[in-house]
């Protein structure tokens, strides 16, 4: 919310100062030792795949460095099931996968998963993930002003028990498009309540929005806020750089399970 | 250190300056203007023959010890022309007065301050840096606009946070902890737009003093400066006017008597009126399709002093401040509302008992605020933060035979706090909830000092200040402060200090502009005071005749319980705040070489800084600690500072000015690594910076050249100038921030390359401002 209020300012004021005020430079990086990175999002009635990548140095050349010795094993329950390194594409959704596995998982709210990553450089990454309950979407309204622009209220009720955190997606017609909303929130507020999350006048008639309501633990908010904050500083004169709060332990990344529901409405 | 040191320290230096000076006799008196009668505070009365001097206080008296025998006893004060006497001691509590006359030419405003030279010399007080608003008039300023506090970041040891911003860091000290005081009321967010400007109208002020170091014990509250503002007086000839026609602003200011040589009253009032420009830039284009309006935004400042002197003992006087910041966007479904300020108003009694005691009583209000309000269909949300403090606070000065001048007081302030007040609502009551913590709490002090004249060579400011702050738990604090000045030669001094600073309230504000949305936020059971200690040593030479001082001084200050924040702490709506909050130490130390002129046509400083300052956040969670727990440097330390100022009188219409600074870049974090990041769907795929080392890095340096002309007019009645400002005369590109940007293939959409970027703020910028006094 800051930093959006102070852009509000600082775009007058460059305006104000004209233009050429901004030029390339070099800038001498020490060395970076590089780490594994790891993007696992465990998902009922899904199979098992993941993402091994590594850290680079930041202006090495930009394409995808894969570690094709990593070896993965996901645990549950004293059972290691191997994912074998079959990189393959997505075409649709434009993502990759390195490594994954036939099996499907068949967690329940409760169950808990482990996750084992090592390579021939003797690297080692582990983490945790502990399956979440859906938190159903009970309402999604919309109401068109004068202008025939429409806002739209999403409405779910928080569990007063336990700490929450959810992630709220919004794509207009395809899922497979980039979202049109996409926050993290926790009930820190709003416990117990029936909580509505509403947006401003931006929908037009007959538009078809994908709600989408992520229960999600508190390792991928603060995995997913962490990454919005360093690079919202790549960049923010104002900004603090921030440590990346990943969710595995000896590398980068996120190791998570997805539990939503998705709910289609047409703007009549 | 420990406390028991100190209170060696204290005992120690009490026994060695108490006994008095047998052969010294006292001469007092007043030191007034001879039109008004207006007392003159902080006057020079020095006796050139014995190389010594003192300042009037804040009722305009004076006090010296000298040797029986006859002397040349000289008054002199900023805008005045200097007066002299012979007086004949030969017993005590002899009284000499003075009357000064105003000054006729800004030359002679100058010129006049040349006599401060021998006073800086001999005063005992260091790490003082003083400017009147008409020596900053004369400088250069951006889009012309004549800034106090940013003309105070030309003198050595003080920084600004940023190109344009008006935030000062002193010493190693962030902008928090800089005590400003405008009529000795505080003013806790002295800033308008992010920093750019300060709220110091320089017509309603007169002067700034700046206290870097060797702290006097009145002061208490922040660790690392006093920024002490001194409002104008109305004047007591007759009403007029003052005003100016600038680039982004205007201002008005009337003044004059209410009652004959009993009332006076000042009113004075800014405004900036981009605003009104971007508002006919909207209107003009409303109907192009892909128009994005530009919101409204404005500030004004409204000063007003009121004075009455009830009779040759009495006086009360009335001195308020009113300022806003206003950011609003409207359209028809949307309101959106930005606003924020400092509000004051102190009400002072001086009264004196007899020639030797003098009290200040002061009770005043002092509040600063900000409020969000947004709006869309029936759904509101409000953000309001809020601190307001209601101050009690007496001064006495007693003047002792034998060279002694103890000052002595106490002040009490009710602070209110409401940290980040929130309400969301809905019309049809669908929606509510609220956040937000209000807390009360009671800061006092009490301290006394004597400023003690030893001898024609040796003179000490001791003192000793004992602080306190209640909010659910009580904390006491006592606060040595002790400087003495020693004369080699006539022309030579060595000046040392040492200062306890003790802060209770603390501004909670993770980025690295002044925003308005920084919250202050009281010490509590786990919150613990700030704590600073400084020393300083130095030395001052006069030469040339007198028309050059050289001062040279090295300092060292720690700082404990520095409070920083954990990696994406959430400052905005929080009711746990203190959860967020990770406590650390800093270190400062340099030194600042200064060389001033002030006689003759051409006159000015330069001023050179060299320095470290570092901070320290361990946690006992190792992944939350700063920088892994090490030493790192804060953005604003800079190793190399230097600033040349001139200003020459061509004619006695033309007036140049010129100000070069260079300083080390700031230091910076950037990212030394990334990694792809693909999320769930593959649709927000993104590239993810790895930040390493807390401000490893550097930005290039920054120099530029401002350039100022300021010419006379002659109107047909009262006065008149035209002042033109070329800021960054050499178009000089300084780094406002660097980033790393990702260059794609237009046709793909595929990176192609990563490259370095960095940006600047203010190219060339000339302006120019019409001044009028009628």
């Amino acid at each position: 919310m800051n930093r959006k209020l102070l852009s509000y300012f600082i775009v007058p004021l460059l305006l104000l100062t004209a233009c050429d005020l901004e030029k390339d430079i070099e800038v001498a990086l020490p060395a970076h030792t590089s780490q594994l990175v790891v993007e696992c999002y465990l998902q009922p009635g899904k199979t098992y795949k993941l993402t091994v990548t590594e850290s680079v140095s930041y202006f090495d050349a930009p394409q995808s460095p894969f570690v094709t010795d990593a070896e993965v094993y996901i645990t549950h329950n004293g059972r290691r099931i191997k994912l074998n390194y079959q990189p393959h594409t997505y075409q649709s959704a434009g993502k990759y996968y390195t490594h994954t596995s036939t099996e499907v998982m068949r967690g329940k709210p409760g169950d808990i998963y482990g996750l084992e990553v090592t390579d021939g450089k003797g690297r080692k990454v582990t983490g945790f993930t502990k399956v979440l309950p859906v938190v159903p979407i009970e309402e999604v309204e919309w109401k068109f002003n004068e202008k025939e622009k429409a806002y739209l209220l999403t409405t779910y009720q928080d569990d007063p028990n336990v700490a929450n955190y959810y992630r709220f997606v919004t794509h207009i017609d395809s899922v497979g498009t980039k979202p049109d909303r996409d926050f993290t929130t926790s009930d820190n507020l709003t416990n117990g309540k029936r909580t509505s999350i509403g947006s401003a006048y931006d929908y037009a008639r007959n538009d078809t929005i994908i709600v989408s309501l992520y229960h999600i633990e508190k390792q991928y908010y603060d995995f997913l806020n962490s990454v919005d904050d360093a690079q919202d500083a790549n960049g923010n004169p104002f900004g603090q750089p921030s440590r990346i709060k990943s969710s595995v332990q000896g590398g980068f990344g996120i190791f998570t399970n997805l539990a939503y529901q998705r709910k289609t409405v047409v703007l009549h | 250190m420990r406390y028991p040191f100190y209170f060696l320290l204290f005992i120690l230096v009490l026994a060695l300056t108490l006994p008095a000076v047998a052969q010294n006799y006292t001469l007092s008196g007043m030191v007034r203007a001879a039109a008004t009668g207006e007392a003159l505070i902080g006057a020079t009365v020095a006796v050139p023959g014995l190389k010594t001097g003192t300042t009037t206080n804040e009722n305009g008296f004076y006090t010296l010890s000298l040797p029986q025998g006859s002397h040349v006893v000289q008054a002199s004060y900023i805008g005045y022309d200097a007066s002299s006497n012979t007086v004949t001691v030969s017993e005590n509590n002899l009284t000499l007065n003075f009357s000064l006359s105003p000054a006729t030419t800004e030359l002679q405003v100058v010129e006049i301050e040349a006599m401060t030279l021998r006073q800086k010399l001999n005063d005992t007080r260091m790490s003082v840096e003083t400017l009147t608003s008409k020596e900053a008039k004369l400088l250069p300023a951006l889009f012309g606009e004549v800034d106090l506090i940013k003309t105070l970041q030309l003198k050595p040891g003080v920084q600004s946070g940023g190109e344009g911003s008006s935030g000062l860091y002193v010493r190693g000290g962030g902008p928090d902890q800089n005590l400003v005081l405008l009529d000795d009321a505080l003013i806790y967010n002295p800033s308008h737009l992010f920093g750019f400007f300060s709220v110091f109208n320089s017509d309603a002020v007169k002067s700034v003093e700046l206290y870097k170091g060797g702290f006097p014990s009145q002061f208490g509250g922040r660790l690392s400066s006093v920024v002490d503002v001194e409002m104008t007086e109305g004047n007591n000839e007759r009403i007029q006017a003052t005003g100016g026609l600038g680039l982004i602003s205007s201002r008005l200011t009337l003044d004059g008597p209410i009652v004959k040589d009993k009332a006076t009253f000042l009113i004075s009032g800014r405004r900036t009126y981009v605003d009104v420009f971007t508002r006919q830039l909207n209107r003009l284009n409303e109907d192009k399709k892909d128009y994005n309006p530009i919101p409204d935004y404005y500030f004004y400042d409204l000063n007003g002093k009121f004075s009455y002197k009830l009779g040759e003992k009495d006086e009360l006087s009335l001195s308020s401040y009113w300022g806003r910041d206003f950011f609003t966007f409207r359209d028809d479904d949307f309101r959106f509302g930005f606003d924020w300020g400092n509000s004051m108003a102190n009400l002072n009694w001086r009264h004196k008992y007899n020639d030797r005691l003098y009290s200040n009583t002061s009770a005043g209000i002092t509040s600063y605020k900000y409020t969000i309000n947004n709006e869309i269909d029936i759904f509101s949300f409000k953000l309001t933060s809020d601190i307001e403090d209601y101050t009690l606070k007496t001064d006495f000065d007693l003047f002792l035979s034998g060279g002694h001048s103890l000052k002595f007081g106490a002040s009490a302030t009710r602070h209110n706090f409401t940290v980040g007040r929130l309400n969301f609502d809905s019309e049809d009551n669908s929606q509510s909830f609220g956040a937000g913590s209000k807390y009360n709490a009671t800061e006092f002090g009490a301290y006394i000092s004597d400023d003690y004249q030893v001898n024609a060579q040796l003179s000490l400011n001791y003192g000793l200040r004992f602080s306190g702050f209640n909010n659910g738990k009580t904390y006491f604090a006592l606060e040595p402060r002790i400087a003495a000045k020693y004369n080699l030669t006539e022309n030579t001094s060595l000046k040392g200090s040492f200062a306890n600073m003790m802060q209770y309230v603390h501004l909670i504000a993770n980025s690295g502009a002044s925003l308005p949305t920084d919250i202050w936020y009281p010490s509590s059971a786990s919150v613990k005071p700030q704590r600073s200690q400084q020393v300083a040593a130095g030395i001052s030479h006069l030469f040339g005749n007198g028309q050059f001082l050289v001062t040279n001084e090295v300092y060292y200050k720690w700082m404990e319980r520095q409070i920083d924040f954990r990696d994406g702490a959430n400052l905005f709506v929080n009711d746990d705040l203190e959860a967020e909050f990770l406590f650390g130490k800093g270190k400062s130390y340099g030194t600042e070489a200064y060389i001033e002129k002030i006689k003759g046509k051409t006159t000015g400083w330069v001023g050179y800084t060299l320095s470290w300052t570092y901070r320290k956040f361990n946690s006992e969670n190792p992944e939350e600690a700063i920088n892994d727990g090490k030493w790192f440097p804060t953005r604003y330390d800079r190793r190399h500072d230097i600033s040349v100022v001139l200003l020459h009188q061509l004619s006695k219409r033309i007036n140049l000015t010129g100000a070069f600074t260079y300083g080390t870049g700031n230091a910076y974090s950037l990212p030394v690594a990334r990694f792809a990041f693909q999320d769930v769907q593959g649709q927000r795929s993104s590239v993810v910076p790895v930040y390493s080392e807390r401000n490893g890095f550097r930005l290039e340096p920054n120099h530029r050249l401002d350039l100022g002309l300021v010419l006379k007019l002659k109107p047909k009645r009262g006065a008149a100038d035209l002042t033109f400002s070329v800021y960054n005369a050499y178009n000089r590109r300084n780094p406002y921030f660097v980033y790393f940007d990702q260059l794609e293939d237009e046709a793909t959409g595929q990176i192609t390359k990563f490259q370095g970027k960095q940006v600047s703020l203010f190219p060339t910028i000339p302006s120019v401002t019409y001044n009028f006094k009628f």
